[in-house]
């Protein structure tokens, strides 16, 4: 059932063994903490950020959720509206429903096919017993990553992070071959059509894994065609970067209100994806044919030295900017642990570092392809 | 310990502050002159954002292109909003880079010029801007109840964007001539955290902010007249929520009950997943995925607010719920406990809210806008400790008055109309 994660994330903050419905917000509210919880692709994140002194607050919190959370069934129903409310608000945003629908045609075999908030239809028969089957299989110990940031002392925190979760028992985690998404041989499009006033495009491409050697590449790339903004899910704010290639052939051009390029670090083979905001009057095929231009531009002859210097530069930035204050450090942290290992993280910069301009040739020419492009058009059809 | 910021005027006005972090490799800014909404004329809706939205378009010394290749080449950002009282600016720089990214920010805010390429540009983003926030249900509603709660025509009632008819009809000449009366130095603060120091504020950004064209800035909204509550509903049938937004008129920062209602209001709808409100519509009753409260507090009002995303069968409940809700306020004050965890969380969350250099920047400048004082930040435990519980409720009672609320419903609502 798609949307049993997102669900178990949900009832994670409703007590369950040592922690009461509600305890969770009193304990972490009354030492003026901040926290909550996100349902990735490829994992799940709860934080807490806590006054130092308070540590053992999260970590009870952490250790008490991780195996005894009470998933009572008159909860899970009273959720089951909320997580829908929470899916319908998403609905209510048209790059929400591109965003579905992108995926959902790229991807026909593997899990990326469905968003984390799962599919209405399963969102509304799902049982109780499935989601809690579904937690006591993969929320144990040793399927988890701890990160700590900030003040305290290593020694003593390790202390209490045997105390709390020493005693929880680890969990057979079924580690089956990972479904594999069949090569793409043709482009895939797809047209949403919904009463609105204002159209949309995203296309994205096939790429590989976060450990494949041409993500560095791919990196330079998105800054050399739309300007880097970090690798965290959270860092980038509002910023628009304009010294790129879409923002000067689609945005300074009129064609589209905004435009941006990225990947997300995957696990498994993912997308690079460009959306635009189309500025009113404009056509769908208008629009792509810039993009095809620029695209194919990239392919046909690297980046110039003066475009690979603010690439690189923007990269160096962000990993500075995204690791400001220690909820961001925890996040990123967590995200590079749950891919593979932070420690891996300094080399992989260098590789970005040594990206030359014909390894950002070379990369467009080899993911930048129809065969490997999906295409979703979002038509705005008369005014509410 | 919390550590005092440092503080210079300028010369021919204008202020900085600073903080620094020895440990941070860069330094967050945070920015501002009054010249947003509050400061356009009868006949200029819209044209504070609209020129907030050009300011990196070029300036006398520099084309767009030069002024975003000089930014992302170094890695800083530089980002211009326009909000009810303000322009604000804000951005990220390294040292090193420091020069060019202050250089051109006092370069934009002295030299632009509006390329008429540029004005158009900026007109299509505003109009896609205006319609998307139309689609939303969320936008929709606030804003609806924003345009409700003041008297017409105030600018805390206004899209900043303006409507389609305003920002079709601006001209280059209306918006230099805002310019070249709003864009003046005397109400410029600009706040800094990270790597800085002392000597760093003067040779670089004292230097370059002080290229800023001297003089008087426009006048502080007037204090908006009380409006009479009531209520809007939008139908837009091919959305899946609803969105219900509620409230009135409030205190401007300044006002001697803003610490009391700023408590009153964490409780109700704030703390946690969102207070008494989120325990009763979400927890509870499993109405909605977010239903919270805010306090907007400006420099001349403020307005209290109420916002939930609720399917469309269940509005009735969801609005059931929030009514009993605002009932309780007098029925079932707060008690001892409730205060003293909103007591805690203030003065814990101190701590965790200010760990970014960007939320220390805007921290500080927050200080010097409302003129708080250099030690604001030690002394708000002390002044969290001395909230009462008589107080605080008093506050809730008097400025979260239901009868006085406005409503508006947008989303799929079939024709219904609804009431508090």
């Amino acid at each position: 059932m798609t949307g049993s994660t997102h669900w178990v994330e949900h009832m994670l903050f409703k007590g369950g063994g040592k922690l009461a419905k509600g305890d969770i917000d009193r304990l972490i509210s009354r030492i003026g903490g901040k926290f909550n919880g996100f349902t990735d692709k490829d994992w799940t994140m709860y934080y807490e950020t806590v006054p130092a002194e308070h540590l053992e607050t999260a970590l009870f919190v952490e250790a008490e959720r991780m195996r005894n959370a009470a998933f009572e069934p008159k909860e899970f129903d009273a959720e089951r509206t909320v997580v829908i409310s929470e899916r319908e608000g998403s609905e209510n945003q048209p790059e929400f429903l591109v965003e579905e629908e992108l995926w959902g045609t790229a991807f026909h075999v593997h899990p990326y096919h469905w968003l984390p908030i799962g599919y209405k239809q399963d969102l509304e028969g799902m049982s109780r017993d499935s989601v809690y089957e579904w937690y006591r299989r993969w929320y144990a110990p040793n399927n988890a990553l701890l990160i700590l940031v900030g003040g305290f002392d290593p020694e003593s925190a390790m202390g209490r992070i045997r105390t709390s979760f020493g005693p929880l028992a680890p969990e057979r985690i079924p580690h089956g071959p990972r479904a594999t998404e069949p090569i793409q041989s043709g482009e895939r499009v797809s047209e949403i059509h919904k009463p609105g006033e204002v159209d949309y495009l995203e296309v994205g491409w096939k790429i590989p894994d976060w450990r494949h050697v041409d993500i560095a590449k791919l990196v330079i790339l998105v800054g050399v065609l739309g300007g880097w903004r970090g690798f965290s899910l959270f860092a980038s704010g509002g910023w628009t970067p304009r010294a790129n290639r879409l923002y000067r052939g689609l945005v300074e051009t009129k064609l589209a209100s905004d435009a941006r390029a990225g990947f997300e670090l995957r696990l498994d083979p993912s997308l690079l994806s460009v959306s635009a905001t189309l500025t009113r009057g404009v056509k769908h095929a208008e629009l792509e044919k810039k993009l095809d231009a620029i695209v194919r531009k990239l392919k046909e002859s690297p980046p110039s030295a003066t475009e690979m210097g603010r690439a690189r530069e923007l990269v160096r930035a962000w990993n500075r900017y995204e690791v400001d204050g220690v909820t961001l450090q925890g996040f990123h942290i967590g995200q590079l642990e749950a891919l593979g290992s932070r420690e891996s993280f300094p080399q992989f910069l260098e590789t970005v570092e040594s990206v030359t301009p014909e390894d950002v040739r070379e990369a467009a020419a080899t993911y930048l392809v129809d065969s490997g492009r999906t295409t979703i058009r979002y038509h705005s059809e008369g005014a509410a | 310990m919390i550590p005092r910021p440092d503080r210079m005027e300028l010369k021919g006005g204008g202020r900085v502050l600073w903080l620094p972090n020895p440990a941070s490799p860069f330094v967050s800014f945070h920015g501002s002159l009054s010249a947003g909404v509050a400061a356009e004329a009868p006949g200029e809706e819209g044209v504070a954002e609209f020129l907030s939205r050009l300011l990196l378009s070029g300036t006398k010394h520099g084309t767009a292109r030069r002024l975003s290749q000089s930014l992302e080449g170094r890695g800083a950002t530089l980002e211009f909003h326009t909000a009810e009282d303000l322009l604000i600016f804000r951005g990220r720089t390294t040292r090193a880079a420091a020069g060019t990214a202050f250089g051109i920010a006092a370069d934009c805010l002295s030299n632009p010029v509006i390329p008429a390429k540029e004005v158009e540009r900026v007109r299509g983003e505003l109009l896609t801007d205006i319609r998307r926030d139309r689609e939303s249900t969320r936008e929709h509603a606030e804003k609806e109840l924003l345009a409700r709660v003041f008297p017409s025509g105030h600018p805390y009632g206004r899209d900043p964007k303006g409507t389609e008819e305003s920002v079709t009809s601006i001209e280059p000449r209306g918006l230099l001539e805002f310019h070249e009366r709003c864009y003046r130095r005397e109400g410029l603060i600009v706040s800094l955290a990270g790597d800085v120091d002392e000597g760093f504020v003067t040779s670089t950004v004292a230097k370059a902010l002080e290229s800023i064209p001297e003089g008087a800035s426009p006048d502080a909204a007037p204090p908006p007249t009380p409006e009479r509550p009531s209520a809007g509903f939008v139908d837009l049938p091919h959305k899946s929520q609803a969105d219900i937004a509620i409230g009135l008129q409030s205190i401007p920062r300044n006002h001697p009950d803003y610490y009391d209602l700023n408590l009153a209001n964490l409780l109700f709808g704030v703390i946690g997943m969102y207070g008494r409100l989120g325990a009763s519509v979400r927890e509870e009753k499993g109405l909605a995925y977010y239903s919270f409260a805010r306090l907007r507090a400006l420099r001349s009002g403020g307005h209290w607010s109420i916002v939930a995303g609720v399917n469309p069968v269940r509005l009735e409940d969801a609005l059931r719920a929030i009514s009993e809700e605002l009932d309780r306020i007098r029925e079932r004050p707060f008690t001892e406990e409730e205060i003293e965890t909103g007591r805690l969380n203030q003065i814990g969350g101190l701590a965790v809210n200010l760990e970014r250099n960007a939320e220390v920047a805007g921290a500080l400048h927050g200080m010097e806008l409302h003129g708080l004082g250099l030690d604001f930040l030690a002394r708000y435990p002390e002044i969290v400790k001395g909230l009462g519980r008589e107080s605080v409720q008093g506050a809730g009672e008097r400025y979260i008055r239901k009868q006085d609320c406005s409503l508006v419903v947008a989303g799929p609502i079939g024709g219904r109309t609804f009431a508090l």
